[in-house]
């Protein structure tokens, strides 16, 4: 009896660690697309969307649905404008966070805050594909026909208390991404959705300008 | 005639005897029922506030959903505008509080209770079978009712027709106002928190989905 109870824990431990999404296959050269994906990244220099963000409290059973535009520069320039249903944005420069709710307005340091710093830190490692080549998480990738997966599982404690994981999907034909999924260890998540993308557009420094 | 210092001294004492005593009991004795403020308890079937916290020099912005469970308990759920969880509360209908998640910043008993305290008074919870004593000041009505340290004030105007206040208050004076404003299907669209003994305000703005 003991040892069907151990066979069944192997098996059960075995499926988990294999788990894998619907329509996705693991990918068969992680070193390979680790470099298409540096390459592709290498060329794209700035990013404008509109964003969609699903926040999913999974106890209450709600969805919080919120949209806005994105702005990404190389290296590490980000500016996030919700506009429906609130008004809010973000502006994310090296290492300084700019945040802006209704009139009030607020400068920080991601030095000094340590949640500004993931976020930034997330966002960047994202557009610049240097997620996976970050020793914070650990990284396996799947693919289906058009995207592939990106599934980072946090191994630092600060970001597991944070996150279970965040899926980063990718568009396969230019590696700009396409959704990012971060999961609570509560079972809640939020995805952010990125539409109507623009590569390597003209964007105006003054936009991510932090007083 | 007594000497000086201890005329000082009873005085002193009268001041002290009077500013520990309730700041109810100053107040006439008044004949209201306190079924009025049943139509002030807030329906939160669910509600979704934009919310800004300003404590002690510090701003904290984000979305607060307030949502009714089917087991009758309230649920809050406060994260900022990017999807960050602050916190996660239950109110049970048997008045426990539990905390199902809070970041490590804000996770201070003091900080518990005090969130807690502030939301029980707006969330108004069986009022109508707490023991309560009426009061009247200045053309208003004052339904107070005990808590386990201090009171819980819903201040009515003299018909009971409008909720002008809610007050947490200790036996010498007011802790917290807070005021609800604009009902819409028993949901209201403002709702403000302001302690009066350091700087801590709490504002909500519904939020149409």
């Amino acid at each position: 009896m003991r040892k069907i109870f151990l066979i069944l824990i192997i098996v059960a431990t075995a499926a988990t660690s294999n788990a894998q999404y619907a329509g996705y296959t693991a990918i068969a050269d992680f070193a390979k697309f680790k470099l298409a994906f540096a390459a592709a990244t290498q060329k794209t220099t700035s990013i404008k969307s509109d964003f969609t963000q699903e926040k999913n409290l999974s106890m209450l059973s709600e969805k919080i649905v919120s949209k806005g535009k994105f702005w990404y520069k190389k290296e590490s320039q980000v500016r996030m404008e919700y506009t429906q249903p609130f008004l809010y944005l973000m502006i994310l420069n090296k290492d300084k966070v700019f945040v802006k709710d209704g009139q009030k307005e607020n400068k920080v340091s991601t030095k000094s805050n340590k949640m500004f710093k993931q976020i930034n830190q997330i966002m960047i490692d994202c557009m610049q594909g240097t997620a996976l080549n970050n020793p914070n998480f650990q990284t396996r990738v799947f693919e289906n026909k058009n995207t592939s997966l990106v599934e980072l599982t946090p191994v630092t404690k600060g970001l597991k208390e944070l996150f279970k994981l965040i899926n980063v999907v990718v568009d396969k034909k230019d590696f700009s991404v396409t959704s990012i999924q971060m999961q609570e260890q509560s079972g809640d998540n939020t995805i952010l959705r990125f539409t109507n993308k623009e590569l390597n557009a003209t964007i105006a420094d003054a936009l991510f300008f932090i007083k | 005639m007594l000497p000086l210092p201890m005329r000082y001294f009873l005085l002193s004492s009268c001041l002290f005897i009077i500013s520990c005593s309730p700041a109810y009991k100053k107040m006439q004795v008044g004949a209201g029922n306190a079924a009025v403020l049943a139509k002030f308890k807030p329906n939160f079937t669910v509600a979704l506030y934009n919310t800004k916290v300003d404590v002690v020099g510090n701003h904290l912005s984000g979305l607060l959903i307030i949502k009714k469970m089917p087991d009758s308990s309230t649920r809050m759920v406060f994260s900022n505008e990017i999807g960050f969880k602050f916190f996660d509360f239950e109110f049970a209908p048997n008045g426990d509080f539990k905390v199902y998640s809070i970041i490590k910043q804000m996770n201070k008993k003091s900080v518990l209770k005090t969130l807690r305290k502030d939301f029980e008074l707006i969330l108004m919870e069986h009022l109508e079978n707490k023991e309560v004593s009426v009061r009247t000041k200045d053309g208003l009505m004052y339904y107070i009712f005990p808590q386990q340290k201090g009171y819980n004030f819903y201040i009515t105007d003299s018909t009971g027709d409008n909720l002008i206040r809610m007050e947490r208050a200790s036996k010498r004076k007011t802790v917290v106002e807070a005021t609800m404003h604009n009902y819409i299907n028993g949901i209201p669209d403002t709702i403000d928190i302001q302690h009066k003994t350091f700087n801590f305000t709490i504002g909500l703005k519904r939020i149409e989905r």
